[in-house]
């Protein structure tokens, strides 16, 4: 039996939001407004992998223009002046925090794995074997974002582990 | 007057751009390392120690645990302000890094005022220079 | 859809008689914003119906919404340092010479917000007593929103990054889910009511030290003048008021005069006390 996660989507929540609050949005002016809808289209992700109390990933996936504006946001520049090699930084570095203070909330012994960036649409690289668990989903500025939980099912769990 | 040096190592380069502009604003001089071992290797070549160190925990090469480790046992090191700025928010691994000679603990996400009044409190800025 | 004159006047009026607080013309769109989600969660159609509603059927649950939506309640913990700092270096140990017989000290955190104030005084009070001593601690705010959070004691990582050392983190801080619990041990000396400043005040004992900080800001000089009177009548000849760094007593209410207290200030009822003040002993 896999351990029941502890992370609900209030926490989740709270974790974007307080991301939002540090890195994206430190004056509290342009807030991720949720939107409820996990079919949101998106166009570059990047994500974390979790093992050992828990198995699964944390993703982030958004729009390019989104993606850009966290850039540019996180590293305080024009949007202008953000290169590719900012916007994947960024994004790996939100997946990070994310995954991060995920994996603190699960019992001892989870390992977090560095970021995978891709600056393409996620759609074609879904987790085999993982099944979202729970989402964070909203617009910001007018252009999707989300945060995601993947858990790995548990068979595949067994041979890993 | 000589400024204050910060060294600001993580693996992430967004992550170090975000601290070192926030030292740089203190009036620090930045110096950037990508791991512990990085770091330890700057740190043989410096004549002058930098005053303070921001430091992640998960890193390759040599993590920011060792990279306390090794600084709290070096009597020429022993000046530096050690504060780790990492995801790591396990209370016990609070505990761990204070036990192995951090001074300080900044938790990601953390918001840039979080950070300079961790600063002042421990006397690395002049208190109410930021609110 | 924007606030009509007559819905902002309405909503001005009301957190004006119940907090004393003014919301000046041009506020309108903050108004507006910040009852955006309070209509939402009643299930009004927008803020506009939701006014309207409650301009034809008061609903006391509602007013205390808007009020809690529009009182501002930023805090931290240990915010501004000094007076805390103030507290273990100098005020403390008179306290302790002062109140040697009874042992017990007792503090007011005027205004408590989400309770950091007055945690921060717990742990402050925690750290610097002798063994031996108590102490209690009473928060009260008028948003009963906040006084339901600090009782809950559950603080976000931003919040915790805030203020706080990290030696005091792993000592007074328990990990509950994605949050930071204040530990029973500290919590138990520490009480939240709720409590309107710009009301009568209810019977309460004597305190030591309050701090009654970052909230007269928002008052008219009538007003706050009318609260520090109140306050007077519950600081102990000896004890202590700390203001936020904003704020002041001179040209307000000339029973206080100010003294030095570590590197700010605080002020003090003056030897010649207005009669009904809580006498020592
Ligand atoms: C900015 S916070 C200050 C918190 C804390 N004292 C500090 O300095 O960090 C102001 C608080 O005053 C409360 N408040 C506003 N008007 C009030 C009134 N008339 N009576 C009691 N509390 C009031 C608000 O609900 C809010 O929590």
């Amino acid at each position: 039996m896999s351990v029941e996660v502890e992370v609900d989507e209030s926490d989740l929540a709270e974790m974007v939001e307080q991301v939002w609050e540090s890195y994206l949005d430190p004056e509290g002016v342009s807030p991720l407004i949720p939107t409820y809808d996990e079919n949101q289209p998106s166009e570059v992700h990047s994500s974390v992998s979790i093992t050992g109390s828990w198995t699964g990933h944390v993703v982030y996936a958004s729009s390019r223009a989104a993606a850009k504006r966290a850039a540019a946001a996180f590293l305080a520049m024009e949007l202008e002046e953000v290169s590719e090699e900012d916007m994947s930084d960024t994004l790996g570095e939100l997946a990070n925090i994310v995954g991060g203070n995920v994996k603190a909330m699960l019992p001892p012994g989870a390992q977090l794995s560095l970021p995978q960036v891709v600056l393409a649409s996620e759609s074609s690289a879904r987790y085999p074997n993982a099944q979202r668990i729970s989402g964070v989903y909203g617009m910001w500025e007018g252009e999707p974002v989300s945060i995601s939980m993947w858990q790995v099912s548990t068979d595949n769990k067994e041979e890993g582990a | 007057m000589t400024p204050m040096r910060a060294m600001v190592i993580d693996d992430s380069r967004a992550m170090r751009m975000i601290l070192k502009r926030i030292v740089t604003k203190l009036n620090f001089e930045a110096v950037e390392a990508g791991d512990g071992k990085e770091a330890m290797d700057l740190l043989a070549d410096m004549t002058e120690v930098p005053e303070l160190a921001l430091i992640d925990w998960n890193m390759p090469n040599m993590n920011g645990l060792e990279f306390v480790t090794k600084v709290r046992a070096d009597p020429r090191l022993r000046e530096m302000t050690l504060v780790m700025v990492t995801t790591e928010s396990e209370q016990s691994q609070i505990v761990r890094a204070l036990a192995a000679g951090a001074h300080e603990y900044v938790i990601k996400p953390f918001t840039e005022g979080a950070m300079i009044e961790k600063l002042a409190l421990l006397g690395l800025v002049p208190t109410g220079a930021n609110s | 859809m924007t606030l009509s004159q007559a819905e902002f006047t309405f909503v001005a009026n009301l957190v004006r008689r119940e907090a004393s607080i003014v919301l000046a013309a041009g506020k309108e769109y903050l108004v507006e914003a910040r009852l955006i989600p309070v209509a939402r969660a009643v299930g009004a159609a927008n803020v506009n119906d939701f006014i309207g509603d409650l301009q034809k059927r008061p609903n006391p649950a509602y007013q205390r919404k808007i009020i809690d939506a529009l009182t501002t309640n930023e805090t931290s913990f240990f915010r501004d340092r000094e007076p805390f700092a103030a507290l273990t270096d100098v005020v403390l140990p008179e306290l302790i010479k002062s109140r040697a017989s009874v042992r017990k000290l007792r503090f007011w955190s005027a205004a408590s917000s989400s309770g950091q104030e007055a945690y921060s005084l717990a742990i402050t009070l925690q750290e610097t007593l002798p063994a031996g001593w108590s102490f209690e601690i009473v928060g009260t705010d008028i948003s009963t929103a906040m006084v339901e959070r600090a009782q809950k004691a559950e603080y976000s990582q931003v919040e915790v990054n805030r203020g706080l050392a990290a030696t005091q983190l792993v000592q007074y801080f328990e990990r509950a889910g994605a949050h930071w619990r204040i530990i029973p041990a500290l919590r138990k000396n520490v009480s939240f009511k709720h409590m309107s400043l710009t009301a009568p005040f209810p019977p309460m004992q004597p305190f030591d030290v309050i701090f009654l900080r970052n909230v007269l800001i928002y008052f008219d000089v009538a007003t706050k003048r009318q609260v520090l009177q109140n306050a007077a009548k519950i600081l102990r000849p000896d004890g202590l008021l700390f203001l936020g760094a904003a704020e002041t007593t001179i040209g307000i209410d000339d029973n206080y005069e100010r003294v030095a207290a570590g590197r700010t200030s605080a002020y003090r009822t003056r030897t010649a006390a207005p009669a009904g003040a809580a006498r020592r002993g």
